[in-house]
């Protein structure tokens, strides 16, 4: 049973997100709030998507090791392995969800086909690698500081508000922008909706490689902090 | 053969660090099976963690000279969610299996927990997880096996089949096993460790180091004890 309603949350979730923006969006700031070269709906659902590609990321990996605990008893298992499945299957679990939505979204005409699709994989896969880079820190650190897997745990809904999920953030006055681009998940977002609309206009300076550099300094810091902590993290 | 080396242990606690084995030096020959005995938290576990490479000693070594199982004990071992069958399989794949079919219908007829097999291995209760635990690491060839309390918590027939199953074994494999129950050390060990304050005494008769162990914390020996359980039954009547 309790199965069952895991599905069918992992589909109602994104779907009920959406309607609610749709609602906000129709009500509150009215239909004449534009974004150039891309319809509002899909731009959101992409936007939304990818942010949470990277946000179960993050947040289901800071439990991998402790619920996986007992099979530290086999030596043959390290701790990084758990974090490393953990991340595959809700990746995987998140990418045919989306791949749900845009059949969908085909079939009710919103025009979720991305345009260039070789590119939407690789920013997709980008996010992943983001998320993943932060959850294996967040796996070592939450079990050796619980507290810090508390903070993480807060900063999943301010991180949703400043990474241009909900609104454009070409609609905020350019210094502000400024600081909300040191923010990497904002270029794997607004990068992935570019491969998914060809006439989006992205925010300048969004840039593959300051993203792929986070990507790379996280993914290192994590493995390191694996290696460094393994024995530890086993016996707690 | 399994030499352990100048084996040092300490776990830190808020009042500082105990070391919980100091300078242990012991080897244990092929095909001699061994008791650990020692008092609550004199480190046997601790001891059995390490020599399965589970756990790391702070210093010292241990050198393990044959296929040495993982800790067959009460708690771990197992994911909660999966099935016993899922975690059998796992378990399988992890030691690199060729046969996993064969090996998982081993494990099911040994452990005899009829449909629960396919059941999340949460709603098991202890007994079946021991059950299961044995069957499993039984269906493996190792050198030695590892044995954690795990005979402890079975019913009689489980318990009786167990030893039964090591007996078959002897000559192949031995057994390394923590417990309180001496009629279990005695029938399936041949030699003895004691634990004691840190440091380990080897026993080439595990019978001497239960009588040992026994005077040293004011247990009076066995036959004494049996005297008293028929003085008392004879007081009752």
């Amino acid at each position: 049973m309790s199965d069952r309603m895991a599905w069918f949350w992992i589909l109602a979730e994104p779907a009920a997100m959406v309607l609610i923006m749709i609602v906000i969006r129709t009500v509150i700031l009215g239909r004449n709030t534009h974004i150039a070269g891309a319809e509002y709906i899909p731009w959101f659902i992409v936007g939304l998507f990818g942010f949470y590609l990277f946000r179960e990321n993050m947040m289901r990996l800071l439990n991998a090791i402790t619920a996986n605990k007992a099979l530290f008893a086999y030596r043959q298992v390290k701790p990084i392995d758990t974090v490393l499945v953990r991340s595959c299957l809700e990746s995987l679990i998140r990418t045919v969800v989306f791949i749900i939505f845009i059949v969908l979204g085909g079939v009710i005409g919103f025009g979720l086909i991305p345009e260039e699709p070789i590119m939407a994989i690789g920013y997709w896969l980008l996010l992943w690698v983001l998320g993943l880079g932060v959850g294996l820190i967040g796996s070592v650190v939450s079990v050796l500081v619980p507290e810090i897997g508390r903070v993480i745990k807060i900063m999943s809904f301010p991180l949703l508000m400043v990474s241009g999920v909900l609104f454009p953030i070409n609609y905020l006055p350019y210094e502000l922008q400024q600081y909300l681009l040191f923010n990497p998940i904002v270029h794997g977002i607004e990068l992935l909706r570019s491969a998914f609309f060809d006439s989006y206009k992205v925010l300048p300076n969004v840039s593959v490689l300051y993203l792929s550099l986070w990507n790379l300094s996280l993914l290192l810091i994590g493995l390191v902090l694996h290696i460094k902590f393994e024995l530890k993290l086993k016996a707690k | 053969m399994i030499i352990v080396k100048n084996l040092s242990k300490r776990y830190h606690n808020h009042h500082g660090s105990k070391w919980v084995l100091k300078d242990v030096n012991f080897t244990i020959p092929s095909n001699v099976s061994v008791g650990l005995i020692g008092g609550n938290g004199a480190g046997k576990s601790t001891l059995l963690r390490i020599i399965s490479g589970m756990d790391s000693p702070d210093k010292g070594e241990v050198i393990r000279e044959c296929k040495v199982s993982w800790p067959i004990g009460l708690s771990g071992g197992f994911q909660g969610s999966m099935t016993g069958r899922q975690n059998v399989k796992f378990v399988a794949r992890v030691h690199g299996c060729d046969d996993i079919g064969a090996l998982i219908s081993k494990v099911q007829s040994f452990a005899e927990i009829g449909e629960s097999f396919d059941e999340p291995v949460k709603t098991y209760s202890s007994g079946m997880k021991s059950r299961l635990a044995f069957g499993l690491s039984l269906a493996f060839d190792f050198d030695v096996f590892l044995s954690d309390e795990a005979t402890s918590v079975g019913d009689q027939a489980f318990r009786k089949k167990a030893s039964d199953t090591f007996k078959s074994k002897v000559g192949e494999s031995s057994i390394i096993i923590v417990s309180h129950a001496e009629d279990i050390l005695r029938e399936l060990c041949s030699a003895g460790i004691w634990l004691k304050e840190g440091q380990a005494i080897w026993f080439d008769d595990i019978n001497t180091a239960i009588d040992e162990y026994n005077v040293y914390s004011g247990i009076p020996p066995i036959e004494v004890r049996r005297e008293l359980r028929r003085a008392a039954r004879r007081n009752k009547l």
